[in-house]
């Protein structure tokens, strides 16, 4: 499949989704998605591309949603007249501006330092958002109004899938921008600083301007990111700089996978869905997401993609069904044990005397419900501990590569 | 006024020395294992929910030593099988790692305690007003923080410079490497150093929890200052940290304690402004206002006048 | 004028004094080696030159301009690489990109992110043609980091001539590798650095006689010789210092 092809499968998929998924509530995880999918792929400009890990990132997103809807505003006062659908871009230029002069001093170095500085300026920015009333509004944050301005061929963003659509026009040319970038001069050597400024150095390249390059692009996509926000939800409180906005974009390319250019997408849809449909389910939604997060550090460190990617191997080598009857046996008591130790969770929160789970009536106050979860639970753990080997072991034997024709010839 | 100097001093103290026993474990462990450890204040927060709980059955004082011993196992328990498999991904993954963990301590509290803010309350021997100074009480138990804190530092200062282990961290300290060539067992001193990081940064949420509240959010109230601390003091330095945590306790207990702000200045300068100036906001800054941004803004300044902090000798 | 010229350079570490006063003149076009024993500040040196460490004295001119207190970077620019003792590539980048990469700057693209490195012909056949002449055509597509070691000390030749400089400093080119991959390396050096200034730090004397034009020895960070092979070889204080007791011990 060609690169080109990807692309327009990717603008089908954008236009068609709703289409098939046209509830209100399929409609608005669509639009987060995209506002997740922007901010996320500039996250990753920083730390998967260019090696810097960065603790402040919501600053350039919640800048520029708070000038976006500052934008809004005049729009709405007539101070400004301009179509709404270029507010993502307002809110693009100022994430490149705070960027442009917080970059100038803090892309110095990478590592622990570049880490701190992005902490400290997180903070700063978030407790002066709570001084600066007039400005941000204080807890209560800034709203603005969408349906202002002049109509865009006759649409006024009323409607919620006209939102959807400008979203994910946007954001459509920000993931395109944000590829070619990986394919230019500045974007390549960005790797290259990443993993061994001392010699990007002798090659003629500052590392600091390679750096200064990235941070200011990754500043002016979280912009943009922030400006699709501020159009959806036409209020941006300080929540949307703090330190919690800037984890959450972190979990997101981290748990995607920060190795390869799709990884913070895969990582900004799944954590969409988590937020917004587990969330529904459980109040217990963020203990499960920290404890995914834990996990794909210690035992996925290329994420999610990085998961899939891992069978590029076998795939080529035609040997995934060598894989498909030990995925199946191990991912039953796999579930299950997910599954039981969830159960357990959720029970020992319940508050009602009766807690139906997955239809099963249970009843948390007496020792039969407990009994009964823990032996599923312990059973499908020790089967899960005999299908591992077996697991591995046609693991092995669907990546190892052919032997040579001659060893298969047999004896002569 | 010279009262709210005193009292103001007195506060920083506790604060500057409260946040030297967080800021000690976290060097320490820096030191040792170059991990810049995110997680470090959850485990004060650790610290303070388990005597909290042990004190409903045991009463304060034992719990003040088995609640430090239980956060330092825990620590422990987390290197050995966490930290250690990630170290092999690099810093960036443990740094990621101990970040994922501090948000994961966060919640594992909330789920096993709630949301709401515990009654956990100082012991009645120590519920008495130690002086009364210009008509204000001076609490005894904040002497006793005083003296817990101190007397820490005093330890760890005897352990660093007296005993053999101390001597081998120290050495680790300066020159990580050679240290496990001369055949110690690194991976355990690793996971000692951070069972003792955590146990201290436990101890320090036992006696901190009374005073400054035992709620979910307290891990991330203190979290990034112990963090700027130990930046600001300089990466992997001791003494850097006792002075950066006394620094920012005072100051910013003096910042609460003032009441000047903008207005003053702009008095001071025969300027004025309008009431409806756009930049009101700023105009009208008081200091206990900005007093929770200074440490940040000391941490910003310090890392790009000065990156390898007040006293740290290395660059990170 | 000399292409490079040393006058009086010094540098310490805190009281330890590495490099004593070194002038040294190198001329256009000539292949010159550093050799000394161990510990005596060559490679050092090569850092002071390059721009990796500051003087602590003295001045470094190239071309006739001084460059003591420029970046790497800057230095790099002006016509003057170098490559690295300790092999120091990309080792995630594939080896093509590493070699495409040391080509950016010099061909003109600098922080460009309005060209695509794909539709760039003349730079991608430019690194193919450098791949194939130090050996690595076959290999371009793997990571640099999967490289066998003479294959990396081959890549890292490959990156520090690619800028097309002038001078070319290698730090011991050919350590630790066998008698015919250092055999194999020699002949490239020559190949690449036809045409160019070449100064390089070796310990094998072999291949620095067999190279090398003019001969510097250095020892305890001081310049106790520079001169032709011929006369190097019967230089006493060079015996000295290679065989006898060292005075300085």
């Amino acid at each position: 499949m060609g690169k080109l092809t990807i692309w327009i499968v990717f603008a089908v998929v954008l236009l068609v989704l709703p289409q098939i998924f046209d509830s209100v509530l399929s409609l608005s995880i669509f639009t987060q998605m995209t506002i997740a999918i922007v901010f996320a792929l500039s996250y990753n400009m920083l730390l998967g591309q260019g090696g810097m890990l960065s603790f402040g990132h919501a600053v350039y997103f919640g800048l520029g949603g708070f000038l976006a809807v500052h934008a809004m505003m005049m729009i709405e006062f007539e101070t400004l007249s301009f179509s709404i659908t270029l507010i993502p871009l307002v809110g693009g230029v100022f994430g490149l501006l705070a960027a442009l002069f917080i970059g100038s001093f803090s892309t110095h170095k990478a590592g622990t330092v570049f880490a701190m500085i992005s902490l400290g300026i997180g903070e700063l920015v978030a407790a002066s958002s709570l001084i600066l009333v007039s400005f941000f509004g204080g807890e209560a944050g800034v709203s603005g109004d969408r349906t202002y301005g002049p109509p865009f061929f006759g649409i006024d963003f009323a409607q919620d899938d006209h939102v959807y659509y400008l979203a994910a026009a946007w954001m459509f040319f920000a993931v395109l921008c944000m590829y070619l970038f990986t394919q230019t001069p500045a974007g390549r050597m960005a790797n290259a600083v990443r993993d061994n400024p001392e010699r990007a150095e002798f090659m003629g390249y500052s590392a600091r301007r390679v750096r200064f390059i990235s941070f200011a692009m990754a500043g002016f996509f979280a912009g943009i990111a922030g400006g699709i926000f501020a159009v959806n939800y036409e209020i941006l409180t300080e929540e949307n700089l703090n330190a919690a906005t800037s984890g959450r974009v972190l979990l997101m390319a981290y748990i995607g996978g920060l190795g390869f250019f799709i990884g913070p997408i895969v990582g900004a849809v799944v954590l969409t869905l988590i937020n917004s449909l587990l969330s529904n389910y459980t109040d217990l939604w963020m203990l499960y997401l920290g404890i995914l997060f834990l996990l794909t550090v210690m035992f996925l460190p290329r994420g999610l993609t990085g998961l899939l990617m891992m069978h590029r191997v076998a795939w080529q080598l035609g040997r995934m069904r060598l894989l498909l009857l030990p995925y199946t046996l191990t991912a039953i008591p796999g579930a299950v044990f997910i599954l039981g130790m969830i159960a357990m969770i959720e029970m020992s929160h319940a508050e009602d005397a009766e807690f139906v789970y997955l239809g099963l009536a249970l009843a948390p106050a007496g020792y039969g419900s407990w009994a009964l979860l823990l032996g599923v639970t312990a059973v499908a753990f020790f089967v899960l501990r005999r299908t591992l080997p077996r697991l591995r072991e046609a693991w092995s034997q669907a990546n190892t590569l052919p032997r040579q024709p001659r060893h298969e010839d047999g004896h002569p | 006024m010279i009262e709210v100097l005193i009292f103001a001093t007195l506060n920083g103290l506790v604060t500057g020395l409260l946040l030297f026993m967080l800021a000690s474990g976290l060097t320490l462990i820096f030191s040792m294992m170059g991990v810049l450890n995110f997680a470090h204040a959850s485990f004060y927060m650790l610290g303070a929910y388990f005597a909290y709980s042990i004190s409903l059955y045991t009463g304060f004082w034992p719990a003040l030593i088995i609640a430090p011993l239980l956060v330092g196992v825990v620590g422990a328990l987390v290197e050995r099988y966490g930290l250690r498999r990630v170290h092999k991904s690099g810093h960036v993954a443990e740094l990621v790692f101990t970040f994922g963990l501090a948000f994961l301590i966060e919640e594992a509290v909330q789920f096993f305690w709630g949301r709401s803010t515990m009654n956990y309350e100082s012991p009645a021997l120590l519920d008495f007003p130690l002086f009364t100074l210009f008509g204000q009480n001076f609490p005894a138990y904040k002497a006793f923080m005083i003296f817990i804190s101190v007397s820490i530092f005093i330890g760890l200062y005897f352990v660093l410079t007296r005993t053999r282990i101390g001597i081998i961290i120290q050495a680790a300290i300066t020159h990580p490497n050679p240290v496990a060539n001369l055949g110690h067992n690194v991976p355990f001193i690793f996971m000692a150093v951070f069972g003792v990081g955590s146990g201290l940064a436990g101890l320090a949420g036992v006696i901190a929890g009374p005073v400054l509240t035992t709620f979910p959010g307290m891990a991330a109230v203190l979290g990034s200052i112990v963090f700027v601390i130990v930046v600001i003091g300089g990466l992997g330095s001791l003494a850097g940290a006792l002075v950066a945590s006394l620094l920012i306790g005072l100051l910013q207990s003096y910042a609460i304690a003032s009441d000047v702000g903008m207005q003053d200045l702009l008095d001071l300068l025969g300027v004025s402004f309008a009431a409806d100036h756009p930049l009101n906001d700023i105009w009208r800054l008081t200091l206990p206002q900005i007093a929770p941004i200074m440490p940040f803004l000391l941490l910003v300044l310090v890392l790009i006048f000065r990156p390898s902090g007040l006293l740290g000798k290395r660059e990170s | 004028m000399s292409l490079l010229q040393l006058q009086n350079v010094c540098k310490s570490f805190g009281p330890t004094q590495i490099i004593r006063d070194v002038s040294l003149n190198i001329e256009q076009g000539e292949k010159h080696a550093i050799i000394g024993p161990n510990g005596a500040g060559k490679s050092t040196l090569f850092h002071l030159i390059s721009g990796r460490y500051k003087v602590s004295s003295g001045g470094i001119l190239f071309k006739g301009a001084p460059i003591h207190n420029l970046e790497p970077f800057q230095i790099t620019r002006r016509g003057l690489a170098r490559s690295f003792q300790v092999t120091n590539i990309f080792p995630l980048l594939s080896v093509f990109e590493n070699i495409r990469c040391a080509l950016l700057w010099s061909m003109g693209y600098k922080y460009s992110f309005w060209h695509f490195l794909s539709r760039q012909t003349a730079l991608n056949e430019r690194a193919e043609a450098l791949l194939e002449e130090i050996g690595l055509f076959e290999r371009r597509n793997i990571p640099a980091g999967e490289l066998a070691y003479a294959e990396q000390r081959a890549l890292e030749l490959g990156i520090a001539i690619a800028s097309g400089a002038e001078m070319i400093l290698l730090d011991e080119p050919v350590a630790g590798m066998s008698h015919s991959e250092a055999k194999n390396a020699v002949a490239l050096i020559r190949k690449v650095t036809e045409g160019r200034t070449l100064v390089m730090v070796e310990h094998d004397m072999n291949i620095v006689f067999d190279v090398a034009d003019r001969i510097t020895v250095l020892v305890y960070g001081e310049v106790i010789a520079s001169d032709v092979p011929e006369k190097i070889r019967g230089n006493p204080r060079v015996q000295e210092a290679y065989l006898g007791e060292t005075p300085h011990a």
